[in-house]
């Protein structure tokens, strides 16, 4: 999962970005005005966008504005010094999906981000399932059959991104973007090596949900090999 | 004090201006009742001393022995008379028991006042002339008569105590209807007094006006108030707004930093960490809180310098060249560190009247700004003047410079043009507030002028001391620095 952090108070930006990255191994991208915030938000794929008020060259409710009046759907979590109600109504019907006044739970900051992007990919339970394939996103634990598999931080990463999009076509490139920061383009290769190690360690016991490597168009989380070949030629 | 009524107090007035005027009224008014009445008596008695003398000269009295009595109803009964001819002989007279000696008095006046058996009388002399037997060839004979005719004044007066009586009334009377009338009116009449009073007792936090339907604004003698009240009002107006955004942005500054030391410890808790990572997250919280704890001292000082009375017994006259050089010397090593030189060009001493700890916080501010926004190797230069009664400092540097759009907010307490920078340089955006504060305080004026890309000035004018007997032991004050450097 990839998250646009738009924050002014460096220090505090750090300390966000690095529980995200540490706790829930989201990638961070960080922003400190928010003209930066708006024209990242714009450019590049976030799944969740964090967003502070007070911000310089451009505050944060008008880039909140501004990514909604454009169509951009992505889940925004406030963070604001403001507690008024009426502030914190104006900041809701304007868009954000969440907020959080400062000074906030680092842990709550990470609840919340995981439950808006469960949300924002149609998902309500924190735990994943697909056949007998089970992804609990609190602990970052997966089982096969009640077993369980014991992935590398990067291959739960990529697990995680799937189950959330299961049966739909990720291009190599959406991985990418939802995996690392700014960097992702130098670990493009890397990808491959993961995605193959992820496939090897599911693969294992009957009726497994596997994971599609469709040539120049990406990979695709399905429960049986070849189940839904046709229909994913269709669509594409 | 008392409280008291306006509206008693001028119907109290009024009353007893009116009181005063009714007095002299019944005065000249009972003065001109009693003289008119005793002239209308006076022509009555002359009428009726005529009709005695009438009936004297009327009388058949051929032998000149005429005797009046007093049953020939000559007079009417309370009146008296007496009647006597040229030979004394009293011809008549009418309830006057010792008339004699009335008309024996050598009193000639026409009209006296006299006491008759107790009763007083208005008394009327009327000298006459009787024919004996006008009917004689010669014409008869002239007989000398003098009647004194009195009637009693005891009408008279009672006619006049009516009057006064009925003048006494009717302006109690009048008194009473004027205090009704006037209590009405001016209670009418102050009406804009009190809805002025409503509106003003409307006037809080949240609404500031007195209300544009103010009756009072067209009042002439309330103007002066309802304009001072809107005045003051807006000037309350401004100070709790910029007190009430201070407050914010301070509450918003600080919620910031508290969140800043509460993530790093945070952070530090997620998971087991190395010692290693321990120290190096603890060194980081430490940094964090001191942060916060510099952020807290400048908004009181700020807090202080922009709300607090002026403690003038803290003034000294002091050297300007002297403070910025102290000043700069601190300086050094940060200077040093970013390979700043500094240099101080205060040549001619130039004398302040000020707090020297605040003319210290100001030169460190302006320096450290310089310092800050200059590129290594640059130069920051501090030069001191004066010239018609004014002291100035100017603190320029070679730095990037201020855009156009930032250069009008950089006094705007919290603000900070360029964030990135000034965030990680630890910047609270109040160091020109505070600068400002201290400047405005001593009455001075700063401003910053600045070339993007060529560097900024800051220009300082304060009020400059011409005399150089006053001067403060520089030596003192360097101690006072190092001990503060030392702590």
């Amino acid at each position: 999962m990839r998250v646009l952090l738009v924050e002014d108070e460096i220090r505090l930006a750090e300390n966000v970005a690095h529980a995200l990255r540490d706790g829930p191994g989201f990638a961070v991208d960080q922003a400190e005005d928010g003209q930066t915030g708006l024209d990242l938000a714009e450019n590049l794929c976030y799944d969740l966008i964090i967003l502070d008020l007070m911000l310089p060259k451009l505050d944060g409710l008008t880039v909140l504005r501004r990514l909604r009046e454009r169509g951009d759907n992505t889940a925004v979590l406030i963070l604001t010094a403001r507690s008024e109600r009426s502030s914190i109504i104006q900041l809701l019907n304007s868009g954000a999906d969440d907020y959080l006044s400062k000074p906030f739970d680092l842990g709550e900051v990470i609840a919340r981000a995981k439950a808006l992007i469960r949300r924002g990919k149609g998902m309500a339970s924190p735990a994943l399932r697909l056949g007998d394939l089970e992804l609990h996103t609190g602990d970052q634990s997966v089982f096969r059959a009640g077993n369980p598999i014991v992935l590398s931080p990067m291959e739960y990463r990529i697990l995680e991104y799937l189950m959330h999009r299961p049966r739909a076509i990720v291009s190599k490139r959406e991985l990418l973007e939802h995996m690392y920061d700014f960097n992702w383009v130098h670990h493009s290769n890397v990808i491959e090596a993961h995605v193959s190690n992820l496939r090897r360690k599911l693969g294992e016991g009957a009726n497994p949900p596997t994971i599609e490597n469709l040539r120049n168009r990406g990979y695709r989380l399905v429960l049986e090999y070849g189940n839904y070949k046709d229909a994913g030629d269709e669509s594409g | 004090m008392k409280t008291y009524s306006l509206t008693r107090r001028l119907i109290t007035a009024v009353l007893l201006v009116e009181l005063c005027s009714l007095l002299a009224l019944i005065g000249i008014a009972s003065v001109y009742e009693g003289i008119s009445h005793f002239r209308a008596l006076d022509v009555m008695l002359r009428g009726r001393a005529d009709s005695v003398l009438g009936a004297v000269q009327d009388a058949e009295d051929p032998e000149d022995n005429l005797m009046l009595y007093g049953t020939e109803g000559l007079a009417p009964r309370r009146d008296i008379y007496i009647v006597r001819d040229d030979r004394g002989r009293v011809i008549g007279s009418q309830g006057w028991p010792g008339g004699e000696q009335a008309l024996a008095s050598s009193d000639t006046r026409e009209f006296r006042n006299l006491t008759v058996g107790g009763v007083r009388y208005r008394v009327i002399r009327r000298p006459g002339l009787r024919i004996v037997d006008p009917g004689d060839a010669k014409g008869g004979v002239a007989r000398h008569v003098i009647i004194l005719y009195g009637s009693r004044t005891h009408p008279v007066w009672e006619r006049v105590r009516n009057a006064i009586a009925f003048y006494a009334l009717s302006g109690l009377l009048l008194l009473v209807v004027t205090g009704v009338v006037l209590l009405h009116l001016l209670r009418r009449g102050l009406q804009p007094l009190y809805e002025l009073a409503e509106q003003a007792g409307g006037i809080s936090v949240t609404s500031w006006n007195l209300g544009p339907s103010s009756q009072a604004r067209y009042v002439r003698e309330l103007e002066p108030l309802v304009s001072a009240i809107e005045s003051a009002l807006l000037r309350l107006e401004q100070s709790f707004a910029q007190q009430r955004q201070f407050v914010s942005d301070a509450a918003h500054e600080l919620k910031t930093s508290v969140a800043v030391v509460k993530s790093s410890l945070q952070l530090l808790t997620m998971r087991t960490r190395s010692a290693k990572e321990y120290e190096e997250g603890l060194e980081r919280v430490r940094i964090d809180s001191e942060r916060m704890e510099e952020l807290v001292a400048k908004m009181l000082t700020l807090a202080r310098l922009e709300d607090g009375a002026e403690q003038p017994e803290s003034y000294r006259t002091v050297e300007l060249g002297d403070v910025l050089r102290d000043v700069a010397e601190h300086f050094r090593t940060l200077a040093s560190f970013h390979r700043i030189s500094l240099v101080i060009n205060a040549n001619s001493p130039v004398f302040v009247f000020c707090d020297p700890d605040q003319l210290r916080l100001l030169c460190s501010n302006l320096i450290h700004n310089a310092i800050q926004h200059s590129a290594a190797g640059a130069e920051v230069r501090a030069i001191v003047s004066s010239r018609d009664k004014v002291a100035r400092l100017v603190v320029e540097d070679d730095g990037e410079g201020i855009s156009e759009e930032v250069l009008p907010h950089v006094f705007d307490r919290f603000y900070r043009g360029d964030p990135s920078r000034s965030r990680r340089t630890g910047g609270t955006g109040l160091g020109l507030a505070i600068s400002k504060a201290i400047v405005l305080r001593y009455h001075g004026a700063i401003r910053l002028e600045s070339r993007p890309g060529h560097g900024t000035s800051a220009i300082v004018t304060l009020p400059l001391v011409e005399t150089t007997a006053e001067r403060t032991d520089p030596g003192v004050v360097r101690n006072q620095e190092t001990g503060v450097v030392a702590s």
